[in-house]
């Protein structure tokens, strides 16, 4: 397939003084786009141990959390930032309703799984130290749940950090904001820009926390 | 925007028959997505092959879907639209850069999970390389790289929506007209249409799946951190 | 001990997020010398960005903290944004608004004034009003390749009439349903194209599909700046569908104090429609920053002495 460059003038992909001489502009991008991330990550997390702990205490709980937010995780994310402005209007509570969503679905489903992987044999030692039901959750399950959740971060942090991209749609957008301005005025610079340092983030993000999961579980890796 | 308008949407012939129409539509981002998962497929899954039987490059191999799901969407999708123009081409174009790294990641692991005893005894009957891969160890990778493949189709059928942003088709062109003219209706269709099309590729594969693997082989298990899972992406 | 050290580490993560969403949130200035804090909201493309930031920086200087929420998307964001007060204005086209508003009942007129006026019967309803429009016009236009208007010897809007059934016409996702776009061409021009393909409202889509030869007409704005560069000619419009399409900023009541009003139709008053073209080449041709040339604009028109 051809490349076709439609328009008369050809502007190089990375315009590098134009660059030099917007670093305060994409800096504020990536702020907002980590604020977003964060947030969305950080209550996800919350929510997802919340519902992961009662979904494993009370097993018919199980079907309906997974049903709910699975549900939620097939609609498309541009459509969800589209139906709540009216009910939540142009504001990050509209970009975060959807990500956090999300991310409850990756990571309650790893909450359940690194709860139920603890071996039988390391309940009973527990239960034989004398810890009640849910000072064992606490003090043994959840530590050992760890791996599996950490590996539910990586994927939760990366997959947010893309999709932060799209609530350029209702405004906000982090570096999604100098994608739809690349898009909206045919410039390559920003689009390119921003498309690299996503990926930039999202590996260092991801780097990190494998790095920190090293540190907080050295006994295992999260197989 | 009541639950009756969104039915009356949905049962209104007009939405069901021309350019605009739902299975024209369904038909452009089914078009798109199949393409995408192909060309893909057919990238990935001999060089995740190939790399799993040596076992070469391993780290490569299992990074590149971090690396892959690090891509945001929206951002490829603009670039191919930038430098390629409309069309197809460069909405399959990103879909399928998209769509490699799962199958890579799944299909190198898948081929590493062999048993090396099994790998052992089939050179031991005589087996030579080609035929080994392709009787011994693929069948017994077949759940693994299905997985992949199912796990990439179920990415790319969501993503295809993002094409409507850069004046494509499918069923994010509801959502993003009805979110021009505030048509809440239409854009809740889209909505739910692509939702029901996702489900239904996960489902369509998990079937196809069950069909392609050998009775009496257990879906292999990876360790977690290797085997790729659905991330959302778009 | 492992365990107190693996418990802080949690807290000192979670911490360590709260802080830096608390540092980069805040807002800035205490506000001891600010009026008040007013949102502009624009439209996607860069002329409503140039637009919003004549206004917000006119308004800044004059005292107040101003936000900007920018290329939002088409009125179906932004007018729901000022009626709910996310945005406090918006720099509209008066024909436009009022047409959007009156659901397309054909009230709007060449006359801009006359146009306002009955704008701001509908915009009471929602709580905003419009000031003072500009002698600045930016409406609908339609544009065909030189080639095209070669080949059908096509200058004007009612040329198209005759040759309409062979052409593909092409514009963004609103104008099936908006007045001075597919509906008006049908009924005032009696025009019925071969298709019709929904690309985007003047934006980089419709300029590939012209140059790819996807469409033959498509919608663009009268006062874009790099039609004649791409090989595009509009057409004109003879038959005046187009009403008066001035600018004019729509705000909400609330926020209208008079010296509000005062700052920004002075910016209007000024504000002439070469202007647009001119700093819509260099945000087009030359990437320099909507701010950027607003700032340049209205220094160059000592608005801020």
């Amino acid at each position: 397939m051809p490349a076709r460059l439609f328009l008369a003038v050809d502007q190089p992909w990375v315009d590098w003084g134009w660059l030099s001489t917007h670093v305060p502009y994409v800096w504020d991008a990536v702020v907002q786009h980590l604020e977003l991330t964060v947030v969305a990550v950080v209550v996800g997390l919350a929510i997802s141990l919340v519902l992961g702990v009662l979904a494993h205490l009370w097993r018919p709980l199980r079907f309906p959390v997974l049903t709910v937010f699975g549900a939620f995780y097939t609609i498309p994310s541009i459509a969800l930032f589209a139906l709540l402005i009216p009910i939540t209007g142009l504001s990050g509570t509209s970009a975060e309703i959807p990500l956090i969503g999300y991310n409850v679905l990756i990571l309650v489903r790893n909450v359940m799984v690194g709860l139920d992987a603890v071996p039988a044999e390391v309940l009973d030692a527990a239960d034989g130290m004398g810890y009640r039901r849910f000072a064992r959750l606490v003090a043994v399950e959840l530590p050992l749940a760890v791996p599996a959740i950490f590996a539910g971060l990586r994927v939760a942090v990366v997959s947010t950090i893309g999709i932060v991209t799209i609530t350029a749609v209702i405004g906000l957008g982090g570096l999604g904001q100098l994608i739809l301005r690349g898009l909206i005025q045919d410039f390559r610079t920003p689009l390119v820009v921003a498309t690299a340092l996503c990926i930039v983030i999202a590996l260092f993000a991801d780097l990190a926390l494998a790095g920190a999961q090293r540190l907080v579980v050295p006994w295992g890796r999260s197989s | 925007m009541s639950i009756g308008d969104l039915w009356r949407w949905l049962v209104d012939p007009a939405n069901w028959q021309g350019s605009d129409g739902i299975p024209t539509r369904l038909g452009e981002q089914v078009h798109v997505s199949v393409e995408s998962v192909a060309i893909g497929a057919a990238i990935a899954l001999p060089v995740g092959v190939v790399l799993g039987h040596y076992g070469r490059f391993g780290n490569l191999a299992i990074n590149v879907s971090n690396v892959g799901r690090a891509v945001p969407s929206f951002g490829i999708i603009v670039i191919a639209f930038l430098a390629f123009g409309l069309g197809d081409g460069p909405i399959v174009l990103a879909l399928t850069a998209l769509a490699i790294p799962p199958m890579v990641t799944n299909s190198y692991v898948a081929l590493r999970e062999v048993d090396p005893d099994i790998k052992e005894a089939a050179r031991g009957m005589g087996y030579r390389e080609l035929a080994q891969v392709l009787r011994v160890e693929l069948p017994l990778a077949v759940p693994l790289i299905m997985a992949g493949v199912r796990t990439s189709a179920v990415q790319v059928v969501a993503t295809a929506t993002l094409a409507a942003v850069v004046a494509g088709g499918g069923f994010g062109r509801y959502i993003v007209d009805g979110l021009a003219r505030s048509d809440y209706p239409r854009l809740v269709a889209g909505a739910l249409l692509v939702a029901a099309l996702a489900l239904a590729t996960e489902l369509l594969l998990a079937g196809l799946q069950r069909l392609l693997v050998p009775r009496g082989i257990r879906l292999l298990s990876a360790p977690i951190s290797h085997r790729v899972t659905t991330a959302k992406v778009a | 001990m492992t365990r107190i050290k693996r418990s802080s580490w949690w807290i000192q993560a979670i911490a360590a997020a709260a802080l830096v969403i608390a540092a980069c949130g805040g807002s800035p200035t205490p506000g001891t010398t600010s009026k008040g804090t007013l949102t502009v909201g624009g439209f996607n493309f860069p002329e409503s960005d140039i637009l919003a930031q004549l206004y917000g920086q006119a308004l800044a200087h004059g005292g107040y903290d101003v936000k900007y929420k920018l290329d939002l998307g088409t009125r179906a964001v932004v007018v729901p944004a000022i009626q709910s007060g996310q945005i406090d204005l918006y720099p509209g086209y008066a024909a436009s608004e009022l047409e959007y508003l009156n659901k397309s009942k054909g009230e709007a007129t060449p006359d801009a004034v006359a146009t306002t006026a009955k704008l701001n019967t509908y915009l009471t309803a929602i709580g905003a009003q419009a000031l003072t429009p500009s002698a600045a016009f930016d409406g609908n236009a339609y544009a065909v390749t030189k080639a095209t208007a070669a080949k059908y010897s096509l200058t004007k809007l009612s040329d198209l009439a005759p040759v309409a059934s062979q052409l593909v016409f092409g514009a963004g996702p609103e104008c099936k349903t908006y007045k001075f776009c597919l509906p008006g061409l049908m009924s005032v021009y009696g025009l019925h194209f071969k298709n019709t393909l929904t690309l985007d409202t003047d934006g980089p889509a419709t300029r590939v599909a012209f140059k790819n030869g996807t469409i033959q007409v498509g919608l663009v704005f009268s006062t874009d700046a790099d039609l004649d560069q791409l090989g595009l000619v509009v057409l004109q419009d003879d038959m005046h569908m187009i009403a008066a399409d001035n600018v004019v900023p729509v705000i909400r009541t609330a926020a209208a104090t008079d010296t509000v009003k005062n700052l920004l139709n002075k910016i209007d008053a000024g504000l002439t429609t070469n202007d647009l073209f001119t700093m819509n080449g260099k945000v087009s041709l030359q990437h320099q920053d909507a701010d950027v040339v607003a700032k340049a604009y209205l220094e160059a028109h000592s608005y801020f002495a």
